[in-house]
């Protein structure tokens, strides 16, 4: 019995002594689930890069939730890019002063993760912590091609991860802008007419002034100025003959005064780069209901460049290399010619609906034969049921004297059919209109003229705004004069004398801009199964002082006056 | 005695172990070979050989078919295509000039397993000569004259989408075979793929006896072929004109007549192995191509860009029964812009998924023609070149519009026309970014503005400026090495305009 009590004690002290050695040793346990640096982390790793914008962060307070859980882009500066920056502020690292510190961090900073594949011309999508937007483009230097950061610096090294976000190396420190887009314009001797212009109208202090520093409340504007230049080429020489050819009330602070518009014109709300601009086909502008409209030809932009029944009329060009530039109240650009709000009349739109681009590519159908579009096969004209076609068609048939022999055949209703469809128009000038809508009727059962059978009641729209009238295209017109179907809302819009040409009489409309605008016909609910083949010809869009009438469609494509 | 009989038992018992012992040492796999029990007989020589051809329409290992691969990195850049709603992310920054090193559509995986199926009949066909008696040495010679040339054929591939690349020409077939190469210069790879080719082409069959062989398999035609090319892109011309002599010297090629469109288009496209073909990568019901997901579902990738029909062959509006047969019905369908090249069974019929297997056109006669007139106009004589060009035209009953008049002495005007001929003829044939490219480079990139001019029109508008900025740097033009070769590779270094 002592012989085991001796070898359990002995075994128990061996066992303590192996414990005790054991826990000796510090057990280390991973404590987090990356390895992964963060922002901060990354830059402190790399002091031969990055002690300077280190040192800067530290001062700036914000090491702290740079090294935290987040998604950032933070385009770091190198060592001799801070070196530079320095020098030419006059400082030291020592002698920064916290707010300067974390002014240049914040405008470093983005909370958003951007790779540089999803860096556009001009300005990035999300905006620095700072508060301004940084404008990113491509330079090429002897062949060489880089990443060219608020055009101050380049990126020398890209996309690279961090537990919180990107880095992107950059080689000089972004400096915000400093001027206002009126400052800008004041600094730049070329544009010194049409800054007498911006203060005669007051409008040089609203693109002055940074309205709020609430984020969200804060405006900013797209301002596109003139060259003096530009004005001289249009034979405005001074800011006097600017106004005399404007000042219609002798007040330009009148807002209704030409050179008021004229300048407010000029002026877009937001920032609007580049980029933006070509984006996009029309921009609203601060002069009421006057927009500009915008297009890429091959690389230049070009505002207003448009053609309006047929007749081109020249844009004016961006200058690039002068225009994009960030301003702490927006962005400036620079317009080669001189533009203005034409004042237009309104004239008679009449739409063939069923002559568009895309059927036009297909000689053997244009006016020729039928074809049925896909869904999304057509740019401007869209339906609800993607499985449905839009279907083109193309008749001889002595009893359909539809314009050029062609329509389109838009069987509507509630069960297979379409239940709307949507035109993009033809640009239509801005003014007060009357619509008409030109059919040829038909029944699908039933006789035209008789009730019963098929009934296809269609609410047109404009903008989203039903018009005042609906019609049905199984009903035709009326046997009257032209004078007495006017008056009842009917128009004989074709020479044929067959009643089944109809041109109703749908309402009568502001066109609020001079742009394009969305036509929809809708079919009525209850309205049964609706009719198997609608034919609409034309929408008619006449200026209400103009003849309504007149000319009518002639199936060979001709144009009768009487 | 009850001791005795256990005893024995257990005798036996043990005993098992010990007698299936043996066979738990043999550690050959059960349902496959090892290299040390293949390359015995001739047959395994001719099956390792049409491993390679089958490895270009389908990987083993899941990497991207060649035939993807060769449409991706020949038209993604170049402007014949647009992207739908269904394109990748990936795909989109290919096309808008954004490519990262991340992006897998620089992934050359599957092209160089492809140069180690050739690497490996090169270096172990041979051995199978002193084993199998009825081998003999010109059966040899043509198996590697064959991998020799496909061999050639990628890396060319390769250097003109990645400029240098890491050249292997010995098999990977066991651990100790697996290397960390760096990169070889173009130029180091060129030379390597033109021994390669002379090699190949002293021993190549003209005429394999069937005619699926004879447009699937590598003949002496083709060889001159890719030599044509190769001495293209080296703006080599007398050298090019001469491989392009020797195809066309066979008298055993001509152009499919263009008389009936439908006719045309089924036997070119459709049905495949044409008289027209040299070389053509044969998908068939069991070997699907990928193109259907590509371009005809609902998930449609890429679509026909607008240009094709507007510019490139032009619509006559006045008279429907003129137009060109490359067009509509043939490369797209007009009316919706779908890719119809690979997904038709006529002019106006498309293929269902199953039949997705229309062939992919390697090199052809048509294109051996205008690589001669390419060379040929180089050389200073344009007349030749514009004589070629008018036969291309005729059998494609090309339009008046897209028609062009240049002087036989304007060598500029001329390769322009040939170029736009190009794109009209090998319309997503993969062609298009080559041969952009090389026309652009050519005479120290002369004509950059092609790259410039094509690059403004094919991205979104708010990138554009981005875009042409970037082509002006020639170390875009190539793609990154794809970071998963970075990684595992160290001897790589990144291409320099992805550092």
């Amino acid at each position: 019995m002592k012989k085991y009590l001796s070898i359990l004690a002995s075994a128990i002290v061996g066992l303590l002594i192996i414990f005790y050695t054991g826990s000796c040793k510090k057990i280390k346990y991973v404590e987090s689930t990356t390895t992964d640096l963060n922002i901060y982390g990354y830059i402190k790793a790399n002091p031969t890069k990055y002690s300077s914008i280190t040192a800067i962060v530290d001062k700036s307070g914000y090491a702290g939730f740079l090294n935290a859980y987040g998604s950032y882009t933070m385009f770091v500066p190198t060592d001799s890019a801070v070196s530079i920056y320095l020098t030419e502020v006059n400082k030291t690292l020592s002698s920064l002063t916290e707010k300067e510190a974390q002014d240049i961090v914040k405008f470093h900073l983005l909370e958003d993760t951007l790779p540089t594949n999803t860096f556009k011309d001009g300005k990035l999508p999300t905006i620095t912590m700072y508060g301004q937007y940084l404008v990113t483009g491509v330079v090429n230097d002897k062949g060489v091609s880089t990443i060219l950061v608020n055009r101050q610096g380049t990126i020398t090294a890209a996309n690279i991860k961090t537990g919180n976000g990107l880095i992107h190396q950059i080689d000089k420190v972004l400096k915000p802008a400093s001027k206002s887009v009126a400052e800008l314009i004041s600094a730049d001797t070329r544009f010194s007419i049409f800054k007498q212009a911006l203060q005669a109208t007051g409008y040089y202090d609203t693109i002055n002034t940074i309205n709020s520093t609430v984020p969200g409340l804060r405006r900013w504007f797209t301002v596109i100025a003139e060259t003096n230049q530009a004005l001289a080429d249009s034979g405005i020489t001074s800011f006097a003959a600017l106004k005399a050819r404007y000042n219609n009330t002798g007040n330009p602070l009148n807002p209704l005064d030409s050179l008021n518009i004229y300048i407010k014109y000029h002026i877009l709300p937001d920032t609007k780069y580049l980029a933006d601009i070509v984006s996009a086909s029309s921009h609203t502008t601060l002069a009421p209901l006057e927009v500009l409209a915008s297009k890429l030809d091959d690389v230049k932009v070009l505002l207003n460049d448009l053609d309006f029944n047929g007749v081109h009329e020249k844009g004016v060009e961006l200058e690039r290399s002068t225009s994009d530039l960030s301003a702490t109240t927006g962005v400036l650009h620079t317009a080669l010619a001189h533009f203005a709000p034409k004042v237009r009349l309104p004239t008679a739109v009449y739409w063939d609906v069923a002559d568009f681009p895309e059927v036009r590519k297909l000689p053997a159908v244009f006016r020729r034969g039928n074809f049925s579009f896909a869904y999304g096969a057509i740019k401007d004209i869209t339906w609800d049921r993607t499985t449905n076609t839009m279907d083109y068609a193309y008749t001889t048939s002595s009893s359909i004297n539809v314009y050029w022999g062609d329509y389109l055949s838009v069987p509507m209703g509630n069960t297979t059919r379409h239940n709307w469809i949507e035109f993009t128009t033809p640009i239509i000038i801005k003014g007060r209109y009357k619509v008409w809508v030109c059919y040829r009727a038909a029944k699908g059962s039933g006789t035209v003229g008789l009730p019963g059978g098929s009934n296809m009641p269609v609410q047109p729209s404009f903008d989203g705004v039903d018009l005042s009238r609906q019609f049905n295209f199984c009903e035709q017109r009326p046997n009257l004069t032209d004078g007495e179907l006017e008056a009842l809302g009917w128009k004989k819009y074709s020479p044929s004398t067959t009643q089944f040409m109809t041109g109703k009489f749908l309402g009568i409309i502001d066109v609020p801009t001079t742009d394009r605008h969305k036509f929809r016909l809708r079919s009525l609910p209850a309205a049964g199964t609706g009719n198997p083949s609608d034919f609409l010809d034309m929408v008619h869009f006449i200026p209400i002082n103009q003849n309504q009438y007149l000319p009518r469609f002639n199936t060979d494509g001709s144009l009768q006056y009487f | 005695m009850f001791r005795k009989t256990i005893l024995k038992l257990l005798a036996v018992v043990l005993l098992l172990p010990v007698v299936s012992c043996k066979k738990w040492l043999d550690l050959q796999p059960q349902d496959g070979l090892t290299g040390a029990e293949y390359w015995k007989t001739k047959e395994q020589v001719q099956a390792a050989v049409t491993g390679i051809y089958a490895s270009l329409t389908g990987s083993a290992t899941g990497s991207r078919n060649a035939a993807e691969t060769f449409f991706l990195w020949g038209e993604l850049r170049a402007d014949m295509i647009t992207s739908t709603l269904a394109t990748t992310n990936e795909q989109v920054d290919v096309i808008n000039v954004n490519i990262l090193p991340t992006n897998s559509i620089s992934n050359w995986r599957g092209i160089y397993e492809t140069i180690n199926y050739c690497n490996t009949v090169i270096d172990f066909a041979p051995g199978v000569l002193a084993k199998d008696a009825t081998f003999t040495q010109a059966a040899l010679n043509k198996a590697i004259a064959e991998a020799k040339a496909i061999r050639a054929l990628m890396y060319f591939y390769l250097v003109r989408t990645f400029d240098q690349v890491p050249l292997k020409i010995t098999s990977t077939s066991s651990d100790k075979d697996i290397v960390s190469l760096p990169k070889s210069s173009q130029d180091t790879v060129l030379a390597q793929v033109l021994r390669d080719l002379n090699d190949a082409e002293t021993n190549a069959v003209t005429d394999y006896g069937d005619r699926a062989s004879n447009k699937g398999r590598i003949t002496k035609a083709t060889i001159n072929a890719i030599q044509a090319d190769v001495y293209l892109w080296q703006e080599k011309y007398t050298e090019c004109v001469a491989a392009c002599d020797k195809v066309i010297n066979t008298n055993s090629f001509g152009l499919i007549s263009g008389t009936d469109a439908n006719t045309w288009y089924q036997t070119l496209y459709v049905n495949g192995n044409s008289n027209e073909s040299l070389f053509e990568l044969q998908f068939d019901n069991q070997a699907l191509n990928t193109f259907y997901g590509l371009f005809n579902t609902t998930q449609k990738k890429f679509l026909a860009s607008p240009i094709v029909m507007d510019e490139i062959y032009t619509v006559d509006f006045t008279d429907p029964l003129k137009f060109d047969i490359r067009a509509d019905g043939a490369a797209v369908r007009s009316t919706d812009q779908l890719i119809w090249k690979y997904m038709g069974l006529s002019n106006t019929t498309s293929r269902a998924a199953v039949e997705s297997y229309a062939h992919w056109i390697m090199y052809r006669y048509a294109d051996v023609l205008l690589m001669k007139a390419e060379a040929q106009n180089q050389l200073g004589n344009g007349q030749e070149a514009l004589n070629i060009i008018t036969q291309i035209r005729n059998r494609a009953r090309a339009l008046i519009a897209t028609a062009a008049n240049p002087a036989p002495t304007d060598k500029i005007a001329i390769a322009d026309y040939i170029l736009r001929e190009r794109a009209r003829e090998f319309a997503f044939e993969g062609k298009r970014w080559y041969d952009i490219l090389r026309n652009a480079r050519r005479n120290n990139y002369q004509r950059l503005d092609l790259l410039l001019d094509m690059i403004a029109g094919t991205v979104p508008a708010n990138r554009q400026q981005s875009a042409i900025a970037k082509f002006k740097d020639k170390n875009c033009h190539y793609l990154p090495i794809y970071t998963y070769e970075l990684t595992t590779n160290k001897a790589l270094v990144q291409n320099p305009f992805y550092k």
